[in-house]
């Protein structure tokens, strides 16, 4: 199953990455949205052999008998959270983008640029 | 030797404000420090005239060999006595010098001058090479600042910036050099260095630290074809030109050389180079000093000129070239600060430069011309001056050296050349051309006539009364240089000897070109080739190239497409993984096959449908919607193998997702025009597909190597015992590695402050947008939705410590209940219903989960250690652990209710 679950999590990554190279904002977003599903499967599947048994300790014992990894899945946990923020702080830029220079498109993003060089006139140039 | 230094230091900071007080000879006072050091120092003469040495030093980061270890030596005292004396001068000379700047600018000259004195003591003083170091780079830097000091001018910021990038290379060199040799011989002493110099040029590094070694001693001592930034260096106030760039910092490269003459002359090439450039460098001096206009120029080429006898001394061989080296170095420094001083009368009583513009000055300046005449007679070499003795020193050296006549020959050259500019700047401004110049616009005053006058008789006195001097300063300097103590006879008369006739031709030659100035002159200055030749003009060409090449670089690298960006970032990171997995020689091992389920494989064919579907879809919403398909399988993945608590936390985000993104497309052209072709389309899929694929074959490489993780197995045995709770998985986020997930909430109240940041929001709950027109339904059930998800996150808040649940997704729940208030009712309406502003509830979540850990604080545990407390076995028990969960619980409801409705009203706005 692991062979399964790894290509499939690779495949994921190799969709999430093709859409994060778009140039339209809100693809990328989605894109990195889904890099994160796909990371998390990945990581996932190296937390060890492939179980149905949750990581909680049953009624009658006080340790934990053969189950999925509990570490794992604890960074799982907090990265599915960071990565839902991170995607939402992206949506927010680009809303502010659209807002402000009506574009989603990352090419017509270019106030930086336009800026042009830095000063020429510094004393070092003679 | 410490409170010197200290004492130099505090003064230097403290003392010139006497100058912003007093208006007039605030200088006299202020040399008080430098005179009152040059007392203390001559008091410890009969210590140096025994050829003892001093030291002192403290451990200061020893675990990097780094103390501050000083020591005082003969050829230190030498150093020492010529940077207090004429530092003390020189604070006079400013006084008069600069007084018509405001008391403010002669302040922070003062201030300079001063600092600058500390940094030679130190350089001169450290016995650290680290220490030195230091020393010797705040020279540097002291005498950018000083030569900048007329910041207005953009000659002067050029000149600084060019003088700072040559000397701070020569730093460099320095450091490189003294960081090979601390790992060569394990320590920084300089001592231990030179003792073991031919195990030093032994090793492998042996020419490296030589080559670097001579790298800063030319850079800092101007020679060639590093000597275009002194000349240009002239641009400093005159009283910093006679200190730093005659008199004291351009001879410390002298002194680095002197000081390791036995580890550059252990090599083959060591000292055949420093002779090489040091003719080179005084040829071309010479020739730029008969070629110079300007008082100052002159005198700066015809001190290059000095500084390359000099390293012409250290170069050659023998007791006699010690003697001679440190002789000239004494009359040098007295003479050549003297007719700084004068220039810088002329320049300040006339306000002109050129030597031709200038005549009959000895009517309005007499005590200048004075000065004047006998420092000039003491660089020509005439006797009794103590110019004459170390010219003959400088000859007796050479014809005893076991090298050939070519330096010979050069330095009788340069030395009558040196006699010509001697007379020139004495003759022209002063004596001749009278009439030239009738009147002036500052007369003397006793700070500008007495320095230069006190110099050049000291360069007389010292001569016919040689005593004192010769025993406590000359004669231990020599033998510290040397080695071993060298006899030194001060005399102005020695007989008939080749040295005497060889000055009889240099002074016989001198008066030629003091007769013919003029017409050499004029000759050499149409000779415009030098100037096209010249080194500084390749320096600018270098560092244009330099800033034109970064320039262009930049505009290369920096050329604000993202996507290129991010394909630079993927595709390196291939390479590198690729090239480190094939220089390691790892082959990808494959997981033995194990059974394959049809409904799990099912599941994961549909996530990775939706992200085909996602990545090839024109819509916007589509891309959505099966981008959503893939959270959802994911989840079900995850559900199926184990992990109910991931799955959660996945459907919630997903579902959140949805309602976020909806928002956001809302506001957004859903149809997206194509914004790459097919070719880039076809290059992006196959840098994707790379980086996948090598991804995949690490990810199957893992799965295949299996090994029990000891630390999971000890969280699972300790879940319950020591920390109450049977849900392993909430038990590591809030227990034991409860540090890490107060960082992750952290972030997500960051992002909650950022999203707040640049979404402008109206004033909390004032919002009046009338309700959106939503199906009857949903407004029927939107409410009871609201109360059903609110209780079921408080539930899974609550249970989360042994069952799957906790405060992530707790929190995600309970957003997700507002987000439904808000899609049936409106932001408006859901804002009412949250009562305080959410973000308020990410203050307030921080705060609790940053003070759950301090119980266990107060009682001596380390921070985030949870405690617990049973009441009764009927009872459940309660921890700190459950304060943290409900900090985590209120961050994540606070920071998603801020995204969610920062983003709905700015859409809709």
């Amino acid at each position: 199953m692991s062979l399964v679950y790894a290509l499939v999590g690779a495949g994921i990554v190799a969709c999430a990455l093709f859409m994060i190279l778009s140039r339209n904002l809100v693809r990328m977003l989605l894109g990195f949205s889904m890099l994160a599903t796909g990371a998390n499967l990945l990581l996932f599947l190296a937390g060890g052999p492939v179980t149905d048994q949750p990581p909680i300790i049953a009624e009658d014992a006080s340790t934990l008998a053969a189950s999925a990894d509990p570490v794992v899945q604890a960074l799982i946990l907090t990265a599915i959270v960071i990565g839902f923020a991170l995607t939402v702080v992206i949506g927010v830029l680009v809303l502010r983008a659209w807002k402000a220079r009506k574009t989603i498109d990352a090419r017509e993003i270019n106030d930086a640029e336009a800026l042009g060089q830095p000063r020429r006139n510094d004393p070092a140039d003679g | 030797m410490l409170e010197w230094l200290l004492i130099s230091l505090v003064g230097a900071c403290c003392v010139p404000l006497l100058a912003r007080v007093i208006a007039r000879g605030a200088g006299f006072l202020i040399a008080l420090l430098p005179l009152g050091l040059f007392v203390v120092l001559i008091s410890t003469a009969p210590v140096i005239e025994r050829g003892w040495v001093r030291s002192a030093g403290f451990p200061w980061a020893p675990s990097l060999g780094l103390d501050f270890t000083l020591r005082l030596d003969g050829f230190s005292f030498l150093f020492c006595l010529l940077v207090t004396a004429i530092g003390a001068l020189v604070t006079i000379y400013a006084d008069g010098y600069l007084a018509s700047k405001s008391p403010a600018e002669r302040s922070r000259f003062h201030t300079l001058i001063l600092l600058f004195m500390t940094a030679m003591l130190g350089t001169v003083l450290a016995e650290n090479m680290l220490v030195m170091l230091m020393f010797w780079e705040a020279t540097s830097v002291l005498s950018f600042l000083l030569i900048g000091f007329e910041g207005r001018s953009g000659r002067a910021r050029r000149a600084a910036l060019m003088a700072l990038q040559v000397t701070a290379f020569g730093g460099l060199m320095l450091l490189t050099a003294v960081m090979l040799i601390g790992n060569e011989i394990g320590t920084y002493s300089m001592a231990e260095a030179v003792r073991q110099a031919d195990r030093l040029v032994g090793s492998p590094s042996g020419n490296a630290i030589v080559a670097c070694i001579l790298l800063a001693a030319f850079t800092k001592s101007a020679q060639f074809p590093f000597h275009f930034w002194l000349p240009n260096a002239m641009q400093a106030p005159t009283p910093a030109s006679a200190y730093l760039h005659s008199a004291t910092m351009v001879k410390l490269g002298i002194y680095l050389l002197a000081r390791f003459e036995p580890v550059f002359a252990a090599t083959s090439w060591g000292r055949n180079t420093v002779i090489t450039v040091a003719c080179l460098t005084m040829l071309v001096s010479a020739l730029q000093a008969l070629r110079a206009e300007n008082f100052k120029s002159a005198l700066a080429y015809s001190t290059i000129a000095s500084l390359g006898i000099l390293v012409l001394l250290v170069g050659l061989d023998g007791p006699a070239a010690s003697v001679a080296m440190v002789g000239f170095l004494l009359a040098h420094a007295l003479y050549k600060a003297a007719l700084f001083f004068c220039a810088g009368s002329v320049i300040h009583a006339t306000g002109l430069h050129s030597l031709r513009a200038m005549g009959g000055l000895a009517r309005f300046l007499p005590l200048t011309a004075l000065a004047c005449l006998g420092a000039s007679l003491s660089m020509a070499g005439i006797p009794p001056f103590i110019g004459f003795i170390s010219k003959e020193f400088l000859f007796e050296a050479q014809l005893e050296s076991s090298w050939e006549l070519v330096p010979l020959a050069i330095a009788v050259v340069v030395n009558a050349v040196m006699v010509g500019v001697a007379g020139v700047i004495t003759l022209r401004p002063f004596f001749m051309g009278r009439g030239k110049v009738t009147q002036v616009r500052n007369h003397e005053t006793l700070a500008l006539a007495a320095p230069p006058l006190l110099l050049a008789a000291a360069g007389l006195v010292i001569s016919l009364e040689p005593g004192w001097i010769t025993r406590s300063a000359l004669r231990p300097a020599v033998a510290a240089v040397y080695g071993s103590p060298v006899k030194v006879d001060i005399a102005v008369w020695h007989g008939i000897t080749p040295m005497l006739m060889l000055s009889g031709v240099v002074i016989a030659t001198g008066a030629l070109i003091v007769r013919f100035w003029r017409p050499i002159h004029e000759r050499l200055r149409a000779v415009d080739r030098l100037d096209r030749l010249a080194i500084e003009r390749f320096w600018g060409m270098g560092l244009r190239g330099l800033i034109t090449g970064s320039r262009r670089l930049t505009r290369r690298l920096q050329h604000g497409d993202l996507r290129r960006y991010l394909l630079t970032v993927i595709a390196a990171m291939v390479l590198l993984l690729l090239w480190s997995a094939f220089a390691g020689g790892v082959r990808p091992r494959f997981p033995v096959p194990d059974t394959i389920e049809i409904a799990p494989t099912l599941i994961a064919f549909v996530a990775l449908a939706g992200a085909i579907m996602a990545a090839v879809g024109r819509s916007l919403i589509a891309s959505m919607v099966a981008t959503g398909l893939t959270g959802i399988s994911v989840a079900i993945t995850f559900l199926l193998n184990g992990a109910p608590d991931l799955a959660l936390t996945q459907f919630a985000v997903e579902a959140l997702l949805v309602v976020l993104l909806t928002a956001l497309l809302l506001a957004v052209p859903l149809s997206s025009p194509v914004t790459r072709g097919s070719g880039m389309r076809r290059f992006d899929f196959a840098v994707a597909f790379a980086f996948a694929a090598v991804l995949a074959l690490g990810v199957i490489d893992m799965a295949a190597s299996r090994h029990p993780s000891a630390v999971s197995d000890l969280y699972g045995r300790l879940s319950y015992v020591a920390a109450h709770g049977r849900n392993v998985v909430n038990v590591i986020l809030v227990d034991f590695r409860a540090f890490d997930t107060l960082g992750e909430t952290t972030v997500i109240a960051v992002a909650a402050v950022l999203a707040r940041a640049l979404l402008p929001h109206a004033h909390w709950a004032q919002d009046t947008a009338p309700p959106p027109a939503t199906h009857f339904s949903f407004r029927m059930v939107g409410k009871p939705l609201f109360w059903l998800l609110l209780a079921s996150s408080l539930v899974i808040l609550w249970r989360g410590h042994n069952d799957p649940g906790g405060g992530f997704v707790g929190g995600l729940m309970a957003a997700l209940a507002v987000a439904i208030l808000s899609l049936a009712y409106g932001t408006a309406r859901a804002e009412r219903a949250m009562r305080v502003d959410p973000m308020m509830l990410v203050g307030l979540g921080m705060l609790l989960a940053l003070c759950s850990g301090v119980p266990a604080l107060l009682l001596g545990r380390p921070y985030l250690t949870q405690l617990w407390w049973e009441p009764a076995s009927w009872l459940p028990a309660v921890g700190t652990a459950l304060v943290f969960d409900l900090g985590v619980y209120l961050v994540v409801l606070g920071a998603v209710v801020t995204f969610l409705l920062g983003l709905q009203k700015e859409a809709a706005r």
